[in-house]
């Protein structure tokens, strides 16, 4: 160990008004060292990383690099002091080219003054090179998928000879395969030199990358364990300071293998990213779509609901065929469907939890078009009850709330529709351990009334956890399907990817 | 400091008081129930604004002798109300995330469309009032179909038919102003009931039903998910297509409704009326509270904005300020309303 950590910080207070978002933080890091950082949505993590990128100031506690004290009140003195900070939402434009976004701001200039695009490529070139990332500097960035974005935002960071790279939360959105690619940049990252600190709530990258684990809760680090002899469960444990139940839960009610399946669906087709799937979910049973990214899960979802228009192929409900062309259709027969982006596709993020609640039940809560404030109240009250969410959160705008309040969020919409069919994208995602547990808990316990539910996932454990049946896409065609008894990871993914699973 | 401390003091002790001699829990209960709606209206977005308008009204009435004399009040509450129709059908469109820059367009084309039907056709002012706006929604229609249907951005939509609006007025008149309205007509816009000018009768309707659509029912909920989350509406099972062109006919049918009123206020139909109402209605909404990328904002808010820039004007008028350094006041308010705004978001 060296003498003096590369980055210390220490006796960290944060207040904000009414709450102590940190108390008394200590954290450092040790020179080509991948430290993880965990702890459930609201443990200050965020908080932590703000102050140590200059986005927010600590109210106590110094910031040491290499053993001197630094001030660090803006992102310039971060940057400055070698801290790049790499967030969920990527800082780039869409619009242009990776080299032009890897130089954004410190564009190399010919003698004239104008920008020297031929030393921006060649540099570009190089890093990416040296990185082992396999992307041209022209390609325009809109073009990329997530993961490549992110390995050039991680560029960028180190045009700027940063020698801390901080992120946060950085496979929320990838593939299992996209997944591999970032931790082998990590790695990389880490042979040089530089280190790192990850942000996930993904046990199994933590435990395959990390040197250390910092497990913070309630604004406080409740431990700091050595990866190698510290196992999952006990850093869930302490994350969630309780006796974690089973994650996933046991279905306790059998599913009726003769019952006529509330979704049929037959040589579905749309587009050019949906080709001649069938499946079928009855009541009470939960269905995974497991697949890359890409594969063809959420065309699948969309064309369902009618958010996609249908080329091909037929969709039963309850054994009737249904023409399900608008989502309106696909709600009137009894479809709900949580879609994957949440921000985007799913919240009204500035209007109240209330009306979010409500925003698909309006006609049953409104005689003549009027809305009745008090059904519409007695609606989010009961939902918010059921899904364990605070009664004073009900008033408040939806885009306040952590990831796990707003998955439930978007879940009680559904929910109060009493659906037959309830679609859920991804429904796991940038949730933290605790939230999770509960709406595996939710899915379980809606399953058992009889709904129907398919579920995406790119998390395969979570596939594994909670479906009944496993249905593998692959560029768009369904090409197997599995009996949660008989499937595995390895075989999940060896359909999903094309690659022949050997010695089996 | 110690007045401060003093003050708190003084305030605490007389709230304990007023405990002690409310003889009944209910009494107590619903004092706590006023003070919280209370606290609800002072910490409200459109309590600062409201504010300014009363101290700028209180001030007028100090500044200028004239300000509160009747032939004044009525000069400004016509031209609020004729202005308040605009921008409450404007909001509805802000709130979807749009813009509408044809509805200053739209007033002339129904004033030409009115001086036709009446003056030159000889019809029935009803009838023509009638057809003049069903010709306002029509491009309403027009304005919400191209937008919703073929996905071009509102500005652009209304920005062609602000042209083309004022274009058909020009051609239909030659350019010329149509006069000789029966007084019957001239009534609608002149006129007043109980002493309030008709033009203000009908904003206040206008804006209290705009106000109970939005608040109260099934299509104002839409009109804010639409205007807040496009993409989640449509998967929320709000059909998206008709929320926006039902929200461009509201607007410029609105338009249509100040335009008729405004026709007969002036006794002509003209080709150049109405010129700049958009700009005014877009910045009476945002200085409103209205966020122009949809989903927030409202008709209180609208109605403040709208008074606060016509009494500015008015004031600009009765203090002697030469009209021409008008729109420089304007253009500050809205900027400066705007930055208030946020400024107050930030800091929560």
């Amino acid at each position: 160990m060296a003498e003096h950590a590369l980055i210390a910080m220490r006796g960290i207070v944060k207040r904000y008004p009414g709450v102590t978002a940190l108390r008394d933080v200590s954290l450092s890091i040790e020179p080509g060292e991948v430290m993880a950082l965990v702890g459930e949505n609201g443990a200050g993590k965020s908080t932590l990383l703000k102050i140590l990128a200059g986005a927010a100031r600590a109210d106590e506690g110094v910031i040491e690099v290499s053993g001197q004290v630094v001030q660090v009140h803006s992102p310039r003195e971060s940057q400055a002091h070698g801290i790049a900070v790499i967030y969920q939402e990527l800082n780039l434009a869409n619009d242009l080219s990776v080299a032009e976004n890897i130089y954004v701001g410190r564009e190399p200039k010919t003698r004239f003054g104008t920008v020297d695009f031929n030393a921006m490529k060649s540099g570009a070139s190089r890093l990416l090179t040296s990185l082992g990332i396999n992307i041209s500097p022209d390609e325009i960035v809109g073009n990329l998928n997530i993961a490549l974005r992110q390995m050039v935002e991680i560029a960028k960071a180190l045009l700027v000879d940063a020698r801390v790279v901080v992120m946060d939360e950085p496979t929320s959105s990838l593939t299992e395969e996209e997944v591999e690619t970032l931790l082998t940049l990590v790695r990389q990252l880490r042979s040089t030199g530089v280190s790192v600190i990850y942000v996930s709530h993904r046990m199994r990258e933590i435990f395959e990358i990390a040197d250390r684990i910092t497990v913070m809760r309630d604004g406080s680090v409740v431990g700091v364990c050595d990866a190698q002899t510290t196992s999952p469960n006990d850093i869930v444990q302490m994350m969630v300071g309780r006796e974690l139940e089973d994650l996933y839960g046991i279905r306790t009610v059998p599913v009726d293998h003769t019952a006529t399946p509330t979704l049929e669906v037959r040589g579905l087709s749309s587009g050019s990213l949906l080709h001649d799937v069938s499946f079928a979910v009855r009541p009470g049973e939960i269905v995974a779509l497991a697949g890359l990214i890409g594969a063809g899960r959420s065309d699948a979802a969309m064309t369902i609901f009618g958010a996609v228009k249908r080329r091909r192929g037929e969709i039963l409900i309850a054994g009737q065929p249904m023409a399900l062309r608008t989502p309106n259709e696909a709600m009137a027969a009894g479809i709900g469907f949580v879609p994957e982006d949440r921000k985007h596709q799913g919240l009204f993020l500035g209007l109240s939890v209330r009306e979010n609640m409500s925003s698909a039940s309006l006609p049953r809560i409104s005689r003549l078009s009027v809305v009745s404030q008090r059904r519409d109240r007695e609606l989010a009250r009961r939902y918010a009850k059921q899904l364990g969410l605070r009664e004073s959160a009900i008033e408040v705008a939806a885009g306040t709330l952590s990831g796990g309040n707003q998955q439930k969020v978007v879940l009680a919409r559904w929910l109060a529709r009493l659906p037959k069919l309830l679609i859920l994208d991804e429904p796991t995602r940038g949730v933290d351990v605790g939230a999770k547990a509960e709406i595996y808990q939710l899915i379980r316990t809606i399953a058992g009334e009889g709904v129907a539910v398919l579920v995406i996932s790119s998390e395969l454990t979570e596939v594994l956890g909670i479906a009944d049946r496993i249905l593998v896409m692959r560029e768009g065609y369904g090409v197997g399907e599995l009996d949660a008894a008989q499937a595995t990871e390895k075989r999940v993914m060896a359909m999903a990817t094309g690659v022949q699973e050997d010695g089996s | 400091m110690t007045s401060n401390g003093d003050f708190v003091k003084q305030e605490t002790h007389d709230a304990s008081s007023t405990k002690q001699f409310a003889p009944a829990i209910t009494r107590v209960a619903l004092g706590q129930k006023t003070l919280k709606g209370l606290k609800k209206i002072v910490t409200a977005r459109e309590s600062t604004l409201a504010a300014v308008v009363i101290l700028l009204v209180v001030y007028l009435s100090w500044a200028s002798p004239y300000f509160f004399t009747s032939g004044n009040l009525t000069v400004v509450g016509r031209q609020i109300g004729l202005a308040l129709i605009i921008s409450v059908g404007m909001t509805f469109v802000i709130l979807i995330g749009g813009i509408d820059l044809s509805v200053g367009s739209v007033v002339a084309f129904v004033s030409v469309l009115t001086g036709v039907f009446i003056v030159n056709l000889g019809m029935s002012p009803i009838v023509a009032i009638l057809l003049a706006l069903v010709g306002g929604a029509v491009v309403g229609l027009v304005n919400g179909s191209i937008n919703a249907y073929m996905g071009i951005p509102s500005f652009v939509v209304t920005l062609g038919m602000l042209a083309v609006a004022r274009g058909l007025s020009l051609g239909i008149t030659s350019g010329s102003t149509i006069s000789g309205f029966p007084s019957e007509f001239l009534f609608i816009g002149q006129g007043a009931y109980l002493g309030i000018p008709i033009p203000v009768w009908v904003a206040a309707i206008v804006a209290i039903a705009a106000h109970l659509v939005l608040t109260r029912t099934t299509f104002g909920r839409h009109v804010y998910f639409v205007g807040s989350n496009e993409e989640a509406a449509k998967l929320s099972g709000i059909r998206v297509r008709r929320v926006k062109i039902s929200v461009f006919v509201i607007a410029s049918t609105l338009a249509a409704v100040s335009g008729i009123l405004e026709t007969a206020r002036l006794s002509v139909g003209q080709p150049a009326a109405g010129n700049g109402y958009e700009l005014l209605a877009i910045g009476a909404a945002v200085i409103g509270g209205a966020s122009l990328f949809g989903g927030v904002g409202g008709i209180l808010g609208t109605a403040l904005g709208t008074s606060l820039l016509l009494l500015i004007q008015n004031a600009l008028i009765l203090l002697g300020i030469s009209a021409y350094w008008q729109q420089v006041f304007s253009g500050v308010i809205i900027v400066g309303a705007v930055a208030l705004n946020m400024w107050r978001k930030q800091r929560n």
